[in-house]
């Protein structure tokens, strides 16, 4: 496999790859439904949930960069945050028996509801 | 430029709930050469599915791909003083971006797609997220203050600190915090009901916070945030949004360009 050194930047649940003196992205990946793997020493890979075994591949400068990544693009995803933020207002309603969201004026907001989103 | 476009389109069809879908009417943008022509306005109707931050277009309700994306970050959504009642505007601080002007069917339904749309953004979520975290830390410290035993352990090893277990970093469990993967369908997921999949003692540890958006370029971007640090309001406005209306038109290109190919194909008799 070749590898082509890259600009990468993680924007929202978007990851933009760029040629490392372009202003302009040469590419995108989209957050969402992705496993994201440790393979190799410094290398990490993406892949999707319809197509598992095609993955896209990074190496990283240092074993530490590395895992900085993984994490990072563990939690990009507007689904995790979704989730946590339904983890969040579960945990204070329990403890405080108020609901967060409420102050925003969202709380009826299907996509925050627990067990909304069927497994 | 190139977009993973099978796992978006997967992303935009498959049977994950829409936070909100209807149809709409599109304007549809034309180009003008010179600042006197006058090109009367025309719509489509489209089927809109918003996703997240992510709204999806279709030709039909049962179409299998989106022919547009509009990535919801950096915009304002606004009434439109249109000559179409009932339409609204999705604006972008970029100022080469183009604007989506869409109709809906009736009050009701242009109040209801507004408010979807003004809070759908990333940004707009992770600020709300921060927010909880703040509040669940300040709940997780008054309950301990409550619990906390007037009289220690004298037991020399033994040290039941009530530390606020939220600082901790959670261990991971990947089935249930893992990047949506294996969500849907088979099993894996937040459970229902039962949010925290670490539960001790009473003391959930929630999920780390999302990374901070870091908008100067570097080899390593939105590293990670540390514990809690205060929410900074990040500015909606930002150079990163210009990526995303390049997205915005080279997926309506795109799809126009394949799809102009196999009408051709079509016409040409081939199978």
């Amino acid at each position: 496999a070749v590898l082509k050194k890259r600009l990468v930047k993680l924007v929202v649940n978007f990851l933009f790859y760029f040629r490392t003196d372009e202003a302009e992205p040469i590419g995108a990946l989209l957050l969402e439904h992705c496993r994201i793997t440790k393979e190799e020493e410094n290398v990490f890979s993406i892949s999707f949930i319809e197509e598992p075994e095609r993955k896209y591949c990074f190496e990283c400068d240092s074993e530490e960069q590395c895992q900085e990544w993984i994490e990072a693009l563990k939690r990009a995803s507007y689904e995790f945050m979704r989730r946590s933020l339904i983890f969040y207002r579960n945990e204070i309603q329990k403890m405080t028996g108020k609901d967060p969201l409420e102050q925003y004026g969202i709380s009826e907001e299907a996509r925050f509801q627990l067990g909304t989103r069927k497994q | 430029m190139k977009l993973n476009e099978r796992s978006v389109a997967h992303y935009a069809t498959c049977d994950s709930p829409a936070d909100h879908a209807g149809f709409l009417r599109k304007r549809v943008e034309r180009h003008h050469h010179h600042a006197h022509h006058h090109h009367a306005t025309s719509y489509q109707r489209r089927w809109f599915v918003l996703k997240g931050n992510l709204l999806f277009y279709f030709e039909e309700r049962e179409s299998r791909e989106p022919v547009g994306l509009v990535v919801l970050e950096g915009c304002t959504v606004e009434l439109c003083e249109a000559a179409e009642e009932f339409a609204f505007a999705i604006r972008f601080d970029d100022a080469g971006a183009r604007a989506y002007v869409l109709v809906a069917d009736g009050q009701a339904a242009m109040e209801a797609w507004v408010k979807a749309l003004s809070r759908a953004s990333f940004d707009y979520m992770r600020l709300v997220v921060r927010e909880l975290e703040k509040q669940l830390e300040e709940a997780c410290k008054s309950l301990a203050a409550c619990r906390k035993s007037p009289r220690r352990s004298s037991s020399s090893g033994r040290k039941r600190h009530l530390s606020n277990p939220a600082l901790l970093p959670l261990q991971e469990k990947p089935a249930i915090l893992e990047n949506g993967y294996s969500t849907w369908g088979s099993g894996g997921g937040v459970p229902e009901g039962a949010a925290c999949p670490d539960r001790d003692g009473g003391h959930a540890k929630p999920p780390p916070l999302p990374p901070r958006r870091r908008s100067a370029a570097g080899s390593a971007a939105g590293s990670p945030a540390p514990g809690f640090s205060l929410a900074m309001p990040e500015s909606p406005v930002s150079p990163e949004t210009a990526c995303f209306s390049k997205l915005h038109s080279w997926y309506g290109q795109e799809i126009a360009a394949l799809r102009r190919e196999w009408q051709e194909r079509q016409k040409r008799g081939h199978p």
